[in-house]
């Protein structure tokens, strides 16, 4: 699958950020004399309108040039944004964000109306935000969406110029994740009104009121430039003097301009990564997304067959996956929730819930269990098909599994290799017996996986079931909510069970393998939603 | 001349005419749509959205909606850049893919002209030796190959030109010289093998008997009679140069239709397909049509008129 199609934007990842270079280094390095960062993007920026952009370029894009209430700060703490503080009532359904006096690039203030106005523009169905279902915890969304509630309906009001009130339909913890996302950023309604369908469609057509702005971007073209905006409430942290972003789609074209110095950064390809990954420059940057495979157990041999699930599992070795097989920087998986995606207390999600059976290589084992597997369905031998993307990436992830599996005795695998959309409508139908899936998060917390394979998620593809799961998902959801001691709890417990039952096997979580020039300072990744965040960021003397 | 004119015009929409309605329903085979996020989408969501594209009609209405838009300039929304028309995506690419084609196209064909035309002179030397050489070389090495050998020495280790990008002449010289070097070395041999006949022809003898001087005799009688093929195989080295462009673009970063062809595919961005093709359609039957108006300039036995008959 491609990922840039669900890699989209969606909330800043606050867990397992990421600071480059400058990491641990106390002593201020001396700052060179030109803070020009130059960037590169392998696609092109297709709008800034805060309530279409779906993909990582203009999520980036707008990540640096807007700001929403709340801003990822280093670690998995949220920075104040335009929100100074923000208070959450008892029953977790109404979300006070006290704003600060701050302005947009052409001098106006920003204020809670502007929020109000944003968001309603995003969830108004005749925007069609592709975006707009993360506003589903927001009281009203449903009816306006759907056209029976006029926008106004939506859970989000003024109190006065600099205070915003939520209410939500029901709890949602990971709220303060998402107001820091694209989707739900401040939009100046004078602005939107005077450009109309130009809006946000070119960078002198739109406002800003984060760290930079938008300029040299006429739309279409395969340049543009963050320039450091004064009005920015914070604008003295603010180092670089402007970020130039070149697009480049031909990745020996990138590798040159990089050697060259013409370009700071090289996103390497699987190729560039097996020559470049011993150099000091080399950084790998998880993503929040993960690819598994699901077992159909609506019908058929999967169906209450946990020993077939496990010695599927058991027979595939990930970590020769991914660093034979695929060798372009990602990496073998703990559990279904990628690592770095969440963390509390210094733990990492993916090591608490971590189960050694989910995702071990152990031949022997799982010939023991296939037997036994195969005896319970009262059969000495069978074909099953795995469904997959016809990506190479996908082929070559298919011809691995079949490798691994035919090792079983009496099972013979055939692969089927689909574009995309066939795919997810093949998965959605359940017309498969094992399928590759993948899934990206949109939001830095567990839950947006845990939530998938609870009983009655449309994505739970193979409709594998399990009540003390879908307790723990709701408990987290519902009960716990407020209680993020519990809520973690549930979570992990859910994970586990997940693994020991075998729902599915986690495949390989994907990553990117960067160059970075070793003069190139705090810049922040993300492996969720916008990626990259420059308002740190600066460049020392290298002369 | 005008009737001719007329009945090639004539010609020419209906072929775009088709070119259009095959386009069309060949994109509409494909399964491409302008969700982004489908897998996390509800379908009132995604019917919502698949409404503001139009996409939602029956097939024939949307069909006769693109047409009558074609034939106003409008060719629908891309999928790709939100809220940007088609249209205003391709008239601001379409300055660098013109400029790089024209350029590679003088750079090729003159040159390959005056090369094969020296060979042909000085025929079995070791001018004409190098020169086969040379456009063997060029025919042989495809574009994108040179491109990246063109990038690593000439860019990357000499710094005599930038790398990739845009931004003035200095961008173009790379680019140029990959997408050139297949008509030049084509020019060359084709201006060759012809010039190698009209020399040994009868004419050519006489003109020389008359006392002409050399120079003479092949500028005014040689030179200009071997063209009368070479300009033939223009349109198909205009062809050459654009499908070229696609690879060239995209390996120099050139802000060009070609790259966004590439990329449009990519993304299936299907409005924007339709359009290019349009455009690379419209610029291959214009470039065959003057080809064939030269033609009649300079061969007088071959412009077509209303009395053949």
């Amino acid at each position: 699958m491609r990922l840039s199609r669900i890699l989209a934007l969606s909330a800043v990842s606050g867990a397992s950020l990421l600071l480059l270079a400058a990491c641990g280094s106390q002593n201020k390095r001396h700052l060179a004399r030109s803070q020009t960062l130059h960037w590169v993007e392998s696609a092109d920026l297709p709008t800034m309108d805060p309530s279409k952009s779906t993909d990582v370029v203009s999520g980036g894009a707008l990540h640096n040039v807007d700001e929403g209430l709340l801003r990822i700060g280093q670690g998995s703490q949220l920075r104040p944004g335009v929100a100074k503080t923000y208070q959450v009532s008892k029953n977790g359904k109404t979300w006070t964000f006290d704003l600060r006096h701050s302005k947009w690039s052409n001098g106006r203030p920003v204020t809670a109306a502007d929020f109000v106005y944003g968001w309603r523009r995003t969830v108004k169905p005749s925007t069609a935000s592709q975006f707009a279902y993360l506003y589903d915890h927001v009281k009203n969304y449903d009816a306006i969406h759907k056209g029976k509630r006029a926008p106004t309906q939506l859970g989000v009001k003024a109190h006065g110029p600099y205070q915003l009130v939520v209410t939500l339909s029901r709890p949602q913890s990971y709220f303060k994740y998402l107001v820091a996302a694209q989707a739900f950023l401040p939009q100046s309604r004078q602005t939107v009104e005077r450009y109309g369908t130009k809006y946000a469609t070119n960078s002198s057509d739109a406002v800003y009121n984060g760290p930079f702005k938008l300029t040299g971007w006429q739309g279409t073209n395969d340049n543009w430039t963050l320039q450091r905006n004064r009005r920015y409430w914070n604008a003295k942290q603010t180092k670089l003097r402007a970020v130039k972003v070149q697009v480049i789609k031909n990745q020996g074209t990138w590798l040159s301009q990089y050697q060259s110095g013409k370009v700071d950064e090289l996103m390497t390809d699987g190729t560039q990564y097996r020559q470049l990954k011993k150099s000091p420059e080399m950084h790998i940057r998880n993503s929040a997304s993960m690819f598994y495979l699901e077992f159909n157990q609506r019908q058929g041999f999967f169906k209450n067959n946990v020993d077939a699930r496990k010695a599927v599992a058991l027979a595939i070795d990930q970590p020769a996956l991914t660093k034979n097989i695929l060798a372009d920087g990602s990496q073998a998986p703990k559990g279904l929730v990628p690592t770095q995606l969440a963390k509390r207390g210094g733990t990492d999600f993916a090591d608490a819930a971590y189960v050694k059976s989910g995702t071990t290589y152990d031949l022997q084992q799982a010939r023991v269990l296939w037997k036994k597997a195969l005896q319970q369905s009262g059969r000495s031998r069978i074909t099953l098909n795995i469904l997959a993307d016809d990506t190479p990436v996908g082929k070559k992830t298919t011809e691995f599994i079949q490798s691994q599996l035919t090792k079983l005795p009496g099972l013979k695998i055939t692969i089927t290799n689909v574009p995309f959309n066939v795919r997810l409508s093949r998965s959605a139908t359940g017309a498969f017996n094992m399928v590759v899936s993948a899934w990206i998060a949109d939001f830095p917390d567990a839950i947006s996986f845990s939530s998938l394979f609870t009983s009655h998620n449309a994505y739970n593809r193979g409709h594998w079931q399990n009540q003390g799961y879908d307790t723990d998902v709701q408990n987290a959801e519902g009960k716990d909510a407020n209680d993020p001691d519990a809520r973690w709890n549930d979570l992990v417990s859910a994970e586990k069970i997940l693994m020991q039952q075998q729902g599915v096997v986690p495949l390989y979580q994907r990553s990117q393998a960067q160059m970075l020039k070793p003069y190139v300072h705090g810049v922040q990744y993300f492996p969720t939603g916008a990626q990259w965040d420059f308002s740190r960021a600066y460049i020392s003397d290298h002369q | 001349m005008a009737k001719y004119l007329l009945k090639r015009i004539f010609y020419l929409l209906l072929t775009l005419f088709i070119v259009i309605t095959v386009t069309f329903f060949l994109m509409k085979l494909l399964p491409g749509t302008p969700l982004q996020n489908q897998q996390k989408l509800s379908p009132t969501e995604q019917h919502l959205i698949l409404k503001q594209y139009g996409l939602t009609k029956p097939v024939w209405q949307q069909y006769l909606t693109y047409v009558a838009g074609v034939f106003h300039g409008n060719f629908g929304t891309s999928f790709q850049f939100s809220d940007q028309p088609v249209s205003y995506l391709i008239s601001s690419r379409i300055g660098p893919s013109l400029l790089l084609g024209t350029q590679a196209m003088i750079l090729g064909v003159i040159p390959g002209i005056l090369v094969g035309a020296l060979g042909a002179i000085k025929k079995n030397t070791w001018v004409d030796t190098s020169m086969t050489v040379i456009s063997i070389l060029g025919i042989s090495i495809p574009s994108f190959v040179l491109a990246v050998l063109l990038q690593y020495f000439v860019g990357l280790k000499l710094q005599w030109f930038p790398i990739a990008d845009w931004g003035g002449f200095a961008y173009t010289v790379l680019p140029t010289i990959a997408l050139a070097a297949s008509p030049f070395a084509d020019t060359a041999r084709f201006t060759r093998t012809e010039m190698v006949d009209v020399l040994n022809s009868d004419y050519i003898e006489l003109a020389r008997a008359k006392g002409l001087s050399k120079w003479g005799v092949i500028y005014h009688h040689a030179l200009r009679n071997s063209l009368i093929p070479v300009v033939t195989i223009i349109g198909p080295l205009a062809v050459n140069i654009m499908t070229g462009s696609m690879v060239i673009e995209n390996i120099f970063s050139i802000p060009g239709i070609g790259e966004q062809f590439v990329k449009s595919i990519l993304t299936n961005d299907y409005p924007t397909i339709m359009a290019v093709t349009i455009v690379y359609s419209v610029m291959l039957m214009v470039v065959l049509l003057i080809t064939d108006i030269v033609y009649g300039i300079i061969d007088p036995r071959i412009r077509i008129s209303g009395k053949s008959n």
